[in-house]
């Protein structure tokens, strides 16, 4: 790393053939996998719109991060706990908001997102405000340790530190994703669409479709958490600077690189998008680290506006799904 | 029938009918619905017999689609009784009064454009418990037996409205016509015992036309179900009705036996402002 610094104008790929770089980059897009997992539900097979998946995100880790530091609760029971909460949380913002148009729930939960952030950044005594909470991971490091010991076992001496994580995350991820994917081909599932494609037609056919909605955001919120606890163990820590609106939108980019109402491509999304998002940061230009950062997400950027012209249903999605919605 | 009219506005338990045999499935008194200063429905007031065919009819801006979406839940009726096999519905959720039995249709068709045919037509079907994410997980035999049982139902009634061809593709390559057939076919998946048809004729070719009018009068007899539809179609309205609601500026002007309603004069004048009698132009 600090060679790359020195030299201007660089750009290394030596980096790129790194375990330890693909790595961070697997756990990221593993986290953010499941983040997204939840828009999809929302956005692409309810047709509800979320923009307050980085508050879900948050309440779930600084919920989980307060009882074990703060509550001394076990790590394992705090995490149940804080998935709760964030669906306690998803319910309470949906239900005045969810009878309205769906942009006055795109609002709310925008805004409640950011009431979140604020209070992490403020309630220092719970949170440890912008100095960070730390010391919620000890339960979390000994399983670390165990599977370390696993692979260690199956002959690799010197296993990458985060490995554990990595798996960890791709496997709840790949979980998630399976048991979304198959709740969507159910009768469970058919109902969403019907309320994505005409909420009217869902109640003139008997279906409680504000019922399904909560379900939709509550389930998206207990993802969002689950998406928190593993940002957290990434980091060692929580800083209220980790739940940004802008990691919602990031997670949007994700939902249209994958493509719409296709669960599998969320994955696939996440992936390329942090490949991008890490990866540029290794080109070195001859310009203060400020304006490299925003040069990242230009790129992001431009990749978007390349993916719309030339495939506007993103990888995985479905060109007639775009077509027929009217 | 002036009387009879007058008379159910004063009575509030209604007696008007007898032609049917007095046993009503839905009651209407006195529904008021306002838009702003705009009174769309000004005090509705009839009975719809139980197994009957009654039509729903008026000129434009009459205030029946509006009387619809107030009896199916959809608008807030601010004023009066709708009841629905003994029951007050006013006001009660859309879904609550499908679920008791009273299934409509849309003038402007409601076909869940991004779901393939079969999967708009499963979806209308009562009592699936995998609509449940619980009974997913304890239940889920239930759930594909249901699921077996509702595609059978399913691919019959598109055979019988000439979509099964379609049954795989996207309910958004439709045309209009097929996309009311879609729907008329839908809310008979949801096995109603009353349905509310709102144009259901517009756009579809007479000879399948036909053929449904005929199907409904199967399902009346064989299963005493009532139907309850807006229609602009004169002859079918006379032809296949045993009853006729005629609105006006949101009031019901009259109602009663397709014969004896074309003759009246309230609704030759509301019409055709006098001169001859409706449906005979």
């Amino acid at each position: 790393m600090t060679e790359l610094i020195t030299v201007p104008l660089a750009v290394t790929f030596e980096s790129f053939t790194s375990l330890g770089f693909w790595t961070g980059v697997g756990i990221l897009a593993g986290i953010y996998t499941l983040f997204t997992l939840g828009l999809q539900l929302n956005v692409g097979f309810t047709g509800v719109v979320n923009f307050g998946q980085a508050g879900f995100m948050a309440v779930g880790a600084y919920a989980m991060g307060i009882l074990v530091v703060d509550a001394h609760w076990s790590f394992w029971l705090a995490m149940p706990a804080a998935i709760g909460i964030a669906m306690a949380l998803g319910v309470l913002i949906g239900l005045p908001s969810l009878r309205l148009r769906s942009d006055y729930f795109a609002i709310a939960t925008l805004a409640a997102a950011e009431i979140v952030r604020i209070t992490a950044q403020n309630a220092r005594d719970l949170t440890g405000g912008n100095q960070g909470l730390f010391g919620f991971d000890e339960s979390w490091n000994s399983l670390a340790d165990t599977i370390d010991g696993w692979l260690v076992s199956l002959g690799w001496s010197d296993p990458e530190t985060l490995f554990p994580l990595l798996i960890m995350v791709w496997l709840v991820a790949l979980i998630a994703t399976a048991l979304l994917y198959f709740a969507q081909r159910s009768p469970w599932g058919r109902v969403l669409r019907a309320i994505r494609e005409d909420e009217d037609a869902a109640r003139a056919l008997g279906k409680n479709t504000l019922v399904y909605k909560l379900q939709s955001i509550a389930i998206a919120a207990a993802l969002g958490a689950l998406a928190g606890f593993f940002l957290a163990i990434n980091l060692n820590f929580l800083a209220p600077d980790e739940f940004l609106p802008l990691f919602t939108f990031i997670g949007y980019s994700i939902l249209v690189l994958g493509g719409l109402a296709n669960y599998w491509g969320v994955a696939f999304g996440a992936i390329i998008m942090w490949t991008i998002l890490e990866g540029t940061r290794f080109v070195d230009l001859p310009l203060s680290a400020e304006r490299e950062a925003s040069v990242r997400f230009m790129i992001v950027g431009l990749v978007l506006i390349l993916l719309m012209a030339f495939r506007p249903q993103g990888t995985f999605g479905k060109k007639e799904e775009m077509v027929l919605g009217e | 029938m002036s009387d009879a009219v007058v008379q159910a506005q004063q009575s509030p338990v209604g007696s008007q009918q007898s032609a049917v045999g007095s046993r009503p499935i839905l009651q209407v008194r006195d529904v008021v619905k306002r838009f702003g200063g705009i009174l769309a429905v000004n005090g509705a007031t009839f009975d719809v017999e139980k197994g009957s065919v009654t039509a729903l009819i008026g000129p434009n801006g009459a205030g029946k689609t509006t009387l619809f979406n107030v009896i199916t839940g959809f608008y807030r009726g601010e004023h009066g009784s709708v009841r629905f096999k003994g029951k007050e519905i006013l006001r009660k959720p859309p879904y609550t009064i499908a679920r008791m039995g009273m299934v409509r249709t849309f003038q402007i068709t409601k076909a869940l454009a991004r779901m393939p045919v079969i999967d708009n037509m499963m979806l209308a079907a009562p009592d699936q418990p995998g609509e449940h994410l619980l009974n997913l997980v304890i239940r889920p035999g239930a759930a594909l037996q249901r699921e077996r049982e509702v595609r059978e139902r399913a691919e019959e009634l598109l055979e019988l409205f000439q979509l099964a061809k379609l049954t795989n593709e996207y309910a958004g390559i439709l045309s209009g016509g097929q996309r009311k057939l879609l729907e008329f076919a839908r809310a008979l998946m949801a096995a109603p015992s009353m349905l509310l048809l709102d144009e259901p004729m517009a756009g579809i070719n007479p000879t399948l036309g036909a053929r449904l009018l005929e199907h409904m009068h199967q399902l009346r007899e064989e299963r005493d179900m009532t139907f309850l539809f807006v229609e602009h179609d004169m002859e079918v309205v006379m032809g296949h009705s045993d009853n006729v609601i005629v609105m006006a500026e949101g009031r019901v002007i009259a109602q009663g036996p397709p014969e004896e309603v074309r003759r009246d004069k309230r609704v030759i004048d509301a019409y055709l402002g006098g001169g001859a009698a409706v449906g005979e132009g």
